[in-house]
């Protein structure tokens, strides 16, 4: 067991229900208001699906919610959604403005202000080929954005190298595990600098594709991502990174998600630039990264000096893995109770 | 004496009111035209500049003439208060309260609910479409509306005057 740090919750269970019960027509207002504070802490995701029940999902099960705003587990008492509620929820998480969100949409999901993040889903719009839009939209899964400042704790003295150098490191976890949460605390450390270790804070550049890590709002991050941070917000990935390094010279650069062929381009770029890396990517453990075609090439190459595995066990973040990106050897596993 | 006065003061008076209902055919031409331009500064804002409708509608609100800036507004401040409603909701209740106020007919009232319909609720294309179907729906409205105005502004200016003398004439 490693030190275990302070964690806390920047947005506790009350503040969260009123920021994020706006984004739901009054009915279902209604019978998410009625969730305690404590509820509202662990809850991790709001499903609508036309005719189906409300679902709610928390770590470790789910619960549906009755006409009176209840948790029950049988669906034949709980609240259906109807096509209004839907419809009325897409015009709420989009600002009414489906066209501004177009690009967004194609990906199948939208960023809201606070971060959060709101898959939709329906039917696709296919011309030439590719997804344009999508209509019809039957789908809605509210995912409630969390900022825990403290999670990067445990790991980061694995992940810095000296007064002013850290390594290149990938995150890699499952969907759900915390893996935005833990990027943003890291990119908040290492720009702020960690005195307990002895690190002094690093320019970070941050891509956020996705709006997800600093969850911006007109371009004005929601989120604290440190003093030292550029984020270029709702930037394709390997051009916002070559636009940091032309115009930012940040000393590390910080992204969500790496997986197409011009990112991990893009990153080898970064490094022959000299700067630092710390990404995330879409896997359950460093031997299944190896089998996608195009991060095996990060593997091969031995780009990344540490990866952090994060594993869905008792909760998002709950076991965490260190490994030496050489060797390949686990330099440290950190179980934490949350 | 007081009979000159109270001869006066009908003339006055009817005269008065034929300048009024003259200057309501006059108003409705330039409504219609300051709505036409409205809207395209609308289209503009989301078809080139993408911009979220609510803060759309307030740049529109802000630099539109002051006789419909309202209707802009009220939309706006509907969308902006977050209780729930939708686009369509918010722009009916500031047509609503924007309509009775301003010398806009029935057929106008149409075009504006018809872009109620589809405010915010399409990509760009189709919001571009039907945008500049509303202009010129407005524009066609426009023409015919000039067209009675100046027919009726010059009739009704002499119609109160001339009545108002009629009446004096009349009563003496």
């Amino acid at each position: 067991m490693v030190y275990m740090g302070q964690l806390t919750e920047v947005r506790p269970g009350h503040r969260l229900r009123e920021e994020v019960i706006g984004f739901f027509p009054t009915t279902i207002r209604a019978l998410l208001g009625q969730l305690p504070a404590s509820a509202w802490s662990v809850l991790e995701e709001v499903r609508l699906r036309v005719h189906k029940p409300l679902i709610l999902s928390r770590a470790g099960g789910e619960t549906m919610l009755t006409g009176e705003g209840l948790p029950t587990g049988d669906p034949g008492r709980a609240y259906r959604v109807s096509e209004e509620d839907v419809v009325r929820t897409v015009e709420l998480v989009t600002g009414s403005s489906l066209y501004a969100v177009e690009d967004e949409l194609r990906q199948g999901f939208v960023t809201v202000p606070g971060g959060h993040r709101v898959g939709l889903c329906g039917r696709a719009v296919v011309e030439g080929g590719r997804v344009r839009t999508l209509k019809y939209l039957t789908g809605v899964n509210f995912r409630i954005s969390r900022e825990v400042q403290g999670v990067a704790d445990q790991v980061l003295p694995w992940l810095i190298r000296g007064p002013r150098t850290m390594y290149n490191t990938l995150i890699i976890s499952p969907p759900r595990c915390g893996k935005t949460t833990l990027l943003r605390d890291l990119v908040r450390q290492i720009s702020n600098g960690v005195p307990r270790l002895g690190f002094t804070g690093l320019t970070v550049g941050v891509v956020d594709e996705r709006s997800e890590i600093a969850g911006c709002y007109r371009g004005i991050p929601q989120r604290d991502v440190g003093l030292r941070t550029d984020v270029l917000d709702g930037c394709p990935k390997a051009e916002g990174m070559m636009l940091l390094l032309r115009a930012l010279s940040p000393d590390v650069i910080a992204t969500d998600e790496i997986g197409r062929r011009e990112d991990v381009e893009a990153l080898e770029e970064m490094l022959n630039a000299g700067v630092r890396i710390v990404a995330t990517a879409h896997a359950a453990s460093v031997e299944e990264l190896g089998s996608r075609p195009v991060l095996r090439d990060l593997l091969q190459r031995h780009i990344v000096e540490r990866f952090v595995v994060l594993e869905y066990r008792h909760g998002p973040g709950a076991v965490r893995r260190i490994i030496d990106g050489r060797n390949f050897e686990t330099v440290e596993a950190i179980q934490c109770s949350r | 004496m007081f009979k000159v006065a109270g001869a006066l003061l009908v003339i006055v008076a009817a005269g008065a009111l034929g300048l009024l209902v003259a200057g309501s055919y006059a108003r409705r031409p330039q409504e219609l035209r300051a709505l036409q331009s409205a809207l395209s500064l609308l289209e503009t804002e989301i078809v080139y500049a993408a911009t979220p409708l609510t803060e759309a509608l307030e740049q529109v609100a802000r630099r539109s003439e002051s006789c419909v800036s309202g209707l802009f507004a009220r939309a706006h401040a509907g969308l902006a208060s977050r209780t729930g409603s939708t686009a369509q909701e918010a722009w009916e209740r500031a047509l609503n309260e924007y309509y009775p106020n301003s010398y806009l007919r029935p057929d106008d009232l149409a075009v504006l609910q018809g872009v109620g319909k589809i405010l915010g609720a399409s990509d760009r294309q189709d919001q571009a479409k039907h945008l500049r179907l509303a202009c010129e729906r407005l524009r066609t409205q426009n023409l015919k509306a000039e067209e009675e105005a100046r027919r009726n502004v010059r009739l009704w200016r002499y119609l109160g005057l001339f009545a108002g003398l009629a009446i004096v004439l009349i009563l003496v």
